[in-house]
């Protein structure tokens, strides 16, 4: 029959049509994962890769969303009346075509269809009731009546059948679609939440960042002080050779200005010897001011500086510094340094107390040897990787092995007025220089070394 | 050049105060030779004339006070610089016979009186020790029976007497006693006696 064959195509039509939307919805869930896949991190992609949630998880979104969400009352009622709307016009428009429209039921399936798929399963399935007594009631011989013939029975029964599964087909999509859209929405405000969370988390994160940046200057603040502290000792104990130093060029400047009078003096003042005079005095107050310069450097507050320096004359600048010292105490020195060694990047004046401080212990070692068998050794020597190694051995009685392991504590001392902090602030400049401070026993005394990386800048600390 | 014309000699391991210090000494018209170390001033040929030395307490190598132990049989006077108010060493300094101990910085007018003072005491030193050489190369002249002789003088013995300890004759004993007074260049007694204690004979 006509319409059967015609209700069947409408059928394929219809599920078709439900195929088609299946597929725009999952290529529509596939952009849902991939932007997912852009805002979340690796492992929350991992967990997501099962990308959708499974079809009795969506079903399980729509009964929430339909049961727990707030169902519109209106909404419910409207679906319901636009059920009635279209089969009304489907009436409507097939009466008005008359003989023009050869298949009765084709309105009538898009009435369906329509319905079904924004009113979702009962009001396509109203629908399909109304617009087959509809059919029946204005199409079907015998007009104007609700009685079927026998012969159109199958025809009609394939109209139903079809009308039927294409309400459930859309129906399906449609809760296919909202689950989509809510897994969507859902998706975005976990992604938006997340957000939210990894900014609290940076702010935080940024302010212990800053909180430990200060502590971090705080500390060093505090290192360079009690370095500078050790300094100032260490200098007090050199006063005598600062003075030593200081009043060498002094006593030259009065006697150069005396003989500079005396050259002056008298009937033929002779000027050429009174100018050499004056410029002998020039030249050692400049020689005074530079060691009133090199002592400041070393009891004022570090700056830190490195430079590109040789380590001789580092070594050469604090034995000046020590020699009234090691002559005051019997001490023979012997410098046995590298011929033109590597430059080393450092900071000089820390490099100076570093060794300062080690060349003061070894002199102090030795006070209770005789005087004949104190001897202190300085060796710089290039070693085979390219380091600097410096060397400060004294011919003491050595290290009483109840204090070796303990010497580099902070505050631990063997002195009976020191600090006990020199070797651990020397310890801590060696290493942010990149370098090693050790100890080791000497043949009769100790040998402290240390190392300085040359070939590479040095770490900063 | 008068053969005894001071001279100053320097000993100071800073190139600056050696050049100051000759400079102070070259406008008062005095002889100055200065030394960087004390190994090189023991190595330097003094000249024989009246001299004073100016030593750095503090030297590299052999230490001031250490060169004037070694000079001390030479007699030449010290005079001490500084560049420490040093009380132990300046005591020590002095106790060994140095002149002067002065502290860097110190005026002209000091350092060069304590020279004066130096160059004085050198002179006089030199004068006793010529007078010693003189009097020891008498005494090497007399025989061995003349120093018993001149022993027994000095003691203030009478000729009778020297002549019962020696078991000779009083005339001999009067030779011997000429020919004393005749080698010493003594005039008298008296003189015989000062210049046995001066040349420290142990009679």
């Amino acid at each position: 029959m006509n319409v059967a064959r015609i209700g069947i195509g409408q059928y394929i039509v219809g599920v078709a049509l439900s195929a088609g939307f299946r597929e725009r919805a999952l290529s529509a869930s596939g952009g849902v994962v991939g932007r997912l896949a852009r805002t979340k991190s690796r492992s929350e992609l991992s967990n997501s890769q099962g990308g959708l949630p499974g079809w009795n998880e969506r079903f399980k979104i729509c009964f929430m969303f339909t049961s727990s969400g707030k169902p519109v009352y209106s909404q419910f009622f409207s679906s319901y009346f636009a059920a009635v709307i279209a089969v009304w016009l489907a009436v409507l428009i097939t009466l008005c075509l008359g003989s023009a429209l050869k298949d009765k039921v084709t309105f009538f399936f898009c009435a369906v269809m329509v319905s079904s798929w924004y009113g979702g399963l009962w009001p396509g399935l109203l629908t399909a009731f109304l617009s087959w007594l509809a059919l029946d009631y204005y199409f079907i011989t015998p007009l104007f009546s609700l009685g079927i013939s026998t012969e159109d029975l199958p025809d009609v029964l394939a109209f139903g059948a079809t009308a039927v599964f294409i309400s459930w087909f859309n129906n399906d999509q449609r809760k296919i679609k909202s689950s989509l859209r809510q897994a969507r929405d859902e998706l975005d405000a976990k992604v938006r939440e997340r957000t939210a969370d990894l900014n609290r988390t940076n702010l935080r994160l940024q302010s212990e960042i800053a909180e430990r940046q200060a502590a971090e200057e705080n500390l060093l603040q505090a290192q360079n002080e009690l370095a500078r502290i050790a300094r100032i000792t260490t200098m007090g104990e050199l006063a005598a050779s600062i003075a030593h130093e200081l009043n060498q060029p002094l006593g030259s400047i009065v006697v150069n200005g005396d003989a500079c009078l005396r050259w002056l003096a008298g009937a033929s003042p002779n000027l050429d010897e009174a100018r050499q005079a004056v410029e002998a005095i020039i030249r050692d107050g400049t020689r005074a001011s530079e060691v009133l310069v090199r002592t400041r450097k070393l009891v004022r507050p570090g700056k830190g500086t490195r430079e590109r320096l040789d380590i001789n004359s580092v070594v050469q600048e604090v034995v000046a510094w020590s020699n009234d010292k090691l002559q005051r105490s019997g001490v023979s020195l012997l410098l046995k340094l590298q011929d033109n060694p590597p430059p080393v990047t450092a900071d000089r004046v820390q490099l100076q107390q570093v060794i300062l401080n080690l060349v003061m212990n070894a002199i102090e070692a030795m006070l209770e040897v005789s005087e004949s068998s104190r001897v202190l050794w300085v060796r710089t020597e290039k070693q085979f990787l390219g380091d600097l190694l410096v060397q400060v051995t004294d011919s003491g009685a050595g290290i009483d092995p109840k204090h070796s392991g303990r010497i580099f504590e902070p505050f631990y001392t063997t002195k009976a007025n020191g600090i006990g902090m020199g070797l651990t602030i020397s310890r801590s400049i060696i290493e942010a220089h990149g370098g090693r401070l050790w100890v080791a026993k000497a043949e009769r005394g100790s040998t402290f070394c240390f190392t300085l990386p040359t070939n590479r800048e040095g770490r900063r600390g | 050049m008068d053969s005894e014309e001071p001279i100053v000699f320097v000993i100071d391991d800073d190139a600056s105060m050696r050049e100051a210090l000759s400079r102070l000494f070259r406008s008062i018209g005095m002889r100055a030779s200065v030394f960087s170390s004390a190994e090189e001033f023991l190595a330097f040929k003094r000249p024989d004339v009246p001299a004073a030395l100016v030593l750095d307490v503090r030297l590299p190598g052999l230490s001031g006070l250490e060169l004037q132990r070694q000079l001390n049989g030479s007699g030449i006077p010290i005079i001490y610089i500084t560049g420490h108010g040093d009380i132990p060493m300046s005591v020590e300094a002095m106790k060994a016979g140095a002149v002067e101990f002065l502290t860097k910085p110190f005026r002209d007018q000091v350092l060069l009186e304590a020279i004066s003072v130096a160059i004085k005491r050198d002179r006089e030193n030199r004068k006793d020790r010529a007078e010693l050489a003189e009097c020891q190369s008498r005494y090497c002249l007399l025989t061995q029976r003349e120093r018993e002789v001149m022993k027994h003088v000095v003691e203030g013995l009478l000729n009778k007497q020297i002549a019962a300890k020696l078991g000779t004759s009083e005339f001999t004993v009067k030779i011997h006693r000429k020919a004393v007074m005749q080698k010493m260049k003594a005039g008298s007694v008296p003189e015989l006696v000062r210049l046995s204690q001066k040349c420290g004979c142990h009679l």
